[in-house]
């Protein structure tokens, strides 16, 4: 099953060390290539003394079925690098790839094909189209593309989130949690390479939260998921396997096996 | 994506119906004035098929100037019928006689029913007659009179009573023997109809001696085909024999051409309503891209194409489209029922008339509302298109088409339908000016965003002084997009620009007019047909005997022809009207103004023509032209002079003399008088035509001013057609306004939650429409005036002379839509002022 060859690369995926360019693994998505990675990406917002140098030569890699958090002080460059990275922004120079597709090589409907087929998205707000219910969104991204739901796939995802009884309500009618939930269940159901999701719990009390990151974090293991995750709460991110610190849109550090008091220890160095 | 297309359709109900109210309207339009048009030809048709019954073939003298049913026909000699009658195979046939025979009411008025014709005619064979009678009998002396059913129940007449009758000799008194209906009808779709017998209906209607036809019914088994062959042999030159269904068709074919002036007419009203509700849809499907951008783009990154977002909004203008098409189709169908029973009770009785629907209404209206709908909403979808993913999460904008672009193109677009317009104006291409004046409309509505701030902002600036802080952010807000505001502005410029254009034109006709009566005409009274009834073929020759006779009056001059009855001729290779006047007085009569030649020349037998039909031509003064009369046949005329423009005259004027001689028995359709001045002649000149009711006096003041009650009239007309685009573009602004108060729901929230009271928020948003309509009405009084003066300019050969400018109509449309504006606000600064202050800022 795919699900267990996901499973088997979780320990041969991650040695890539960070920072290092990695030029061996640029072409094709074979097991041995990272989910995503970034060479010297910059992104500058404005020109002359404006100039904001959101990104500056950011190198990174996001290794497959691992659940990598990004952190870093507001302004750092977090969501930027995302944006980047998942081709809803362009850099100003550099290269990020998906799987082992290079993002600025294609058009605007190799982006769209990208977005629909390969990658996953959750944001802090605004994830749901108000006019659609709840399992219409869900299944929104197969539908764009003209295909089927897997109906066991789409029955697992909402059975493991707990939504399966809130499906026929619109998105003014559920919670917050419930909404982030179904956004987590969008986000899967076409099996992207690769979740993208920008503070999913930024908006959320800690016990809804938890529960959106323990699907995530479940999704990982059971089913060698590749999750990049925006956060900016410790707890949160010692659900993931390894944590990027960026500041000043450059990458200043990393930590495998995180838990919430290494990272706030973390976050006191990097900010003293 | 369908279904995305789908529930934003129903999610937002009220948008919808709003943006649908602007295509049903004119779809309603379009589809009434079709439906409307058919249900009447179809009447007719019917109505014919009806009245032509009981005959196989019709005798009659050959069509002189052209074959349609108005054709004029010499009669022919009643020596025929016995002829006829001989033929093998001939059953029954009858002479028949009609002409002018106007019934005169209890009151002494002349009757007739909105210009339809008066018929006089003769009651012959009963297997052969349309005419039934349902009451008394036919008359069998030269004093009876049968009438029709529906005169005699309008204005109470019964059988036995006394009745006048006007006819083309001095006006006799009847007694009416019977009452007749057509085939089953009360009457003919509000003609009216005298009937006497043969001999009489001769002596009053036409020549005694002729006919103007004969009916022939084949025997049972007899080959028609044979016997209108035989018919034919014996017929004398300049006579023939035609079908049954010949006679049909020609009828039918004469209504024709006035049912197809009054549906393009209607048409061209209809389109300009749906064009404007085309920028009332364009605005809507605008904002509401605007106001989904988010949507839009999280749709995008979840992997929407493209072509797919452009689809989906294109997909719900298709929707809204067919919907409103069919709803207003059926409107069409309702709308043209209420004309039809609006008909009924002005007195018109029509036969079988359910509305017709045809196929080709149908499609016209599914095609114009889905394809305008479609088409308003493609430069939304495009940018629509333009939406970039990440204005999802992030607040980014759309990137709007540079402006430099969007005015090369207004410019460009502008400087064309200018260019269109011009070619089309000296042309006198009607299709060009509408096209020109499209390409202007759309230019201007492109240009418009560069004025919209700083002309709001001066709008504005009364009302930010006297209504304070409400009135600073209703004009503020009109200020914050130029592009909504120009767009949601530019219906109600169009509408303004075609209003203005017209009451321009108006104004110029009214001017040309008042110059014309104080130009055209010397004499101090005038006395005409009133022309109650287009077979009126003028009025009695004892009138300008009976006139003269009066002491004060010290000269006449009695005017023959030009009426739509009378003066027909040939001029070269083109119908004509002809007027005559009598030489000898008509320097203290009519006022020629002669470019060429001399007046003097009508007494040798000489045509004055007028300057335009010179031009045309390329005649000029000494040159001879070929001319054909229906009873003297071809001949040649001299150009004696040629004269500016003169509406009492017409285009081709002879001396009295010469019309006589070409024409049977013409009437008078004038008489132009000298007085010794004072009112007591006018009483005079009054009291002695009292026996002639279808007979008018004026003084020059009074033709004048009936001549513009006439304008005013017509011009009301278009106001009231023009008003549905002014209603369209109305709604656009309530549209633009609710979309902008849900849009701004957290804003006016928060004012709510700093202090401010329902009553200002209120002001606040009727300030802004205000704003908007008087932009829009400012813009569209501006070019509908430029407009209307290189309309009026090119008209002049149809008889504007002089240009004006309705300066105080301008003010009053200016107010108007000021007023309207803030009645369009009505709805949505209630809703505005009603938001719940906590609801307003905890929506996300
Ligand atoms: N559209 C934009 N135009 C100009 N500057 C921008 C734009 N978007 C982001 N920036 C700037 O780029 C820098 C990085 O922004 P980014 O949104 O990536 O930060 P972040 O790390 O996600 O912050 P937060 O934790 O607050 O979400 C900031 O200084 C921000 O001001
Ligand atoms: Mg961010």
């Amino acid at each position: 099953m795919e699900d267990n060859a996901y499973q088997d690369n979780v320990h041969t995926a991650g040695a890539a060390p960070v920072g290092t360019a990695p030029t061996a693994m640029t072409t094709g998505s074979g097991n041995g290539s990272p989910a995503a990675h970034a060479v010297d990406l910059c992104k500058t917002y404005g020109t002359g003394q404006a100039a904001v140098h959101a990104l500056d030569g950011i190198n990174v890699v996001f290794e497959q079925s691992r659940f990598t958090a990004v952190m870093g002080p507001s302004g750092s460059g977090k969501s930027t690098l995302m944006h980047c990275m998942a081709g809803l922004d362009n850099p100003t120079s550099g290269r990020s790839f998906i799987g082992g597709i290079e993002v600025g090589d294609l058009n605007d409907a190799g982006l769209t094909r990208l977005r629909r087929d390969r990658v996953g998205f959750i944001f802090q707000a605004f994830n749901l189209v108000p006019t659609l219910t709840a399992a219409e969104n869900i299944t929104l991204p197969l539908d764009l593309a003209g295909k089927k739901a897997d109906k066991g796939w789409f029955d697992h995802l909402v059975g493991r989130l707990g939504i399966a009884d809130r499906l026929a309500g619109k998105p003014s009618e559920l919670s917050g949690g419930q909404q982030q939930r179904v956004a987590c269940a969008r986000a899967l159901i076409s099996r992207p390479e690769l979740v993208f999701a920008d503070e999913p719990t930024g908006n959320l009390d800690s016990m809804a939260a938890g529960e959106i990151l323990s699907f995530l974090r479940m999704s990982v293991d059971e089913l060698g998921q590749s999750i990049v995750m925006v956060t900016h709460d410790p707890r949160g991110a010692a659900y993931s396997d390894r944590v990027v610190f960026l500041g000043d849109g450059k990458v200043v550090g990393e930590m495998e096996q995180p838990t919430a008091d290494s990272v706030l220890e973390r976050i006191r160095t990097l900010a003293g | 994506m369908w279904r995305i297309t789908l529930k934003s359709l129903l999610a937002h109900k009220l948008r919808l119906a709003l943006t649908a109210i602007a295509i049903v309207l004119g779809v309603t339009f379009v589809s009434g004035t079709y439906i409307l048009t058919d249900t009447i030809h179809n009447t007719f048709t019917s109505l014919f098929s009806t009245v032509y019954q009981g005959f196989n073939f019709q005798v009659r003298g050959v069509a002189q100037f052209s074959n349609a049913g108005t054709a004029v026909r010499n009669p022919i000699p009643e020596s025929i019928l016995p002829e006829i009658q001989k033929v093998p195979g001939v059953e029954d046939a009858a002479g028949s006689v009609v002409g002018y025979a106007q019934f005169v009411s209890h009151g002494g008025k002349a009757i007739a029913n909105n210009g339809a014709p008066t018929i006089g005619a003769s009651l012959h064979s009963k297997t052969l007659s349309y005419l039934h009678i349902v009451e008394g009998r036919a008359p069998t002396t030269s004093h009876g009179v049968v009438m029709d059913a529906g005169t005699a129940k309008k204005y109470h007449f019964k059988v036995g009573q006394q009745v006048r009758v006007l006819l083309l000799g001095p006006p006799r008194t009847f007694t009416i023997t019977g009452i007749a209906r057509f085939g089953d009808t009360a009457n003919l779709a509000g003609a009216t109809m005298a009937a006497f017998d043969t001999p009489t209906a001769q002596k009053v209607l036409g020549e005694v001696g002729k006919f103007n036809a004969i009916y022939v019914k084949t025997a049972p088994g007899a080959s028609n085909a044979a016997v209108q062959r035989d018919i034919a042999r014996i017929l004398p030159r300049g006579v023939d024999v035609v079908t049954r269904q010949v006679v049909v068709n020609e009828a039918i074919s004469s209504i024709n051409q006035p049912l197809s002036f009054l549906s393009t007419t209607l048409l061209i009203f209809a389109f300009i309503a749906l064009f404007v509700g085309a920028f009332t849809i364009l605005n809507t499907f605008s904002v509401v891209v605007g106001q989904r951008t988010r949507e839009l783009a999280l749709l995008r990154i979840v992997g929407a194409s493209r072509r797919q977002v452009f689809r989906s909004v294109l997909g719900e203008a298709a929707i809204l489209g067919l919907v409103s098409s069919l709803v207003g189709l059926g409107l069409g169908v309702l709308t043209a029922m209420g004309i039809e029973a609006l008909l009924r009770g002005f007195g018109i009785s029509m036969p079988s008339g359910s509305p017709v629907l045809a196929a080709r209404t149908i499609i016209v209206a599914l095609v114009l509302g889905v394809g305008v709908t479609i088409l308003a909403a493609v430069s939304p979808a495009r940018r629509a298109v333009r939406i970039p993913p990440v204005a999802a999460i992030s607040d980014s904008h759309v990137a709007d088409v540079s402006l430099r672009r969007r005015f090369t193109w207004g410019t460009s677009i502008a400087i064309a339908g200018v260019a269109v317009l011009g070619i089309g104006l000296s042309n006198h291409t009607i299709q060009l000016v509408g096209l020109g004046a499209l390409g202007v409309f759309i230019g201007v509505a492109m240009l418009l965003p560069a004025v919209a701030s700083p002309l709001s902002s001066a709008i504005g600036r009364p009302l930010a002084r006297t209504l304070g802080t409400a009135g600073r952010l209703g004009r503020a807000n009109s200020m914050r997009s130029p592009r909504r505001t120009a767009q949601t502005a530019s219906a109600l410029m169009i509408g303004l620009a075609v209003v203005s254009a017209f009451a321009v034109i108006g104004a110029s006709i009214s001017k040309s007019v008042t110059s014309v009566a104080d130009n055209a005409v010397n004499a101090d009274l005038i006395v005409y047909d009133k022309v109650s009834s287009p077979m009126s073929p003028g009025f009695s020759t004892t009138v300008p005997k009976v006139v003269a006779a009066l002491p004060g009056v010290t000269m006449t001059d009695t005017i023959y022809g030009n009426t739509p009855m009378s003066g027909q001729f040939k001029f070269r290779h083109s119908l004509g009207t002809l007027t005559a006047v009598s030489a000898r007085h008509l320097a203290g009569t009519v006022r020629l103004h002669m470019t060429a030649g001399d007046s003097r020349a009508l007494a040798s037998g000489a045509m004055l023509i007028d300057a335009t039909v010179a031009k045309s031509n390329h005649l000029s003064v000494g040159d001879t032209v070929p001319v054909r009369f229906a009873l003297t046949g071809r001949s040649t005329v001299r150009i004696g002079g040629v004269y500016k423009l003169n509406p009492i005259v017409g285009s081709y004027l002879v001396s009295d003399s010469y019309y006589l001689s070409h024409f049977q028995n013409p009437l008078p359709s004038a008489v132009l008088l000298r007085t010794s001045g004072g009112s007591s002649v006018e009483g005079e000149v009054q009291q002695a035509l009292a026996p002639y009711p279808n007979v008018q006096v004026q003084n020059r003041a009074q033709l004048e001013h009936s001549q513009l009650a006439q304008i005013d009239k017509l011009l009301g007309l278009v106001y009231a057609l023009l008003g549905l685009a002014v209603i369209i573009a109305l709604i656009g602004i309530v549209n633009t306004l609710v979309l902008s108060v849900f849009e701004r729901t957290r804003e006016i929230g928060l004012l709510r939650a700093v202090g401010m009271k329902r009553r200002q928020v209120r002001m606040m948003i009727r300030a802004e429409s205000v704003i908007l309509s008087i932009f829009g009405a400012v813009v569209g009084i501006i070019i509908g005036t430029g407009l209307g003066v290189a309309l009026a300019s090119s008209l002049g050969s149809a008889g504007i002379t002089a240009i004006s400018v309705p300066v105080s109509s301008m003010v009053v449309f200016l107010i108007l839509s000021a007023v309207l504006g803030l009645l369009a606000a009505t709805w949505p600064a209630r809703r505005a002022a009603k938001l719940d202050v906590l609801a307003a800022i905890a929506e996300e």
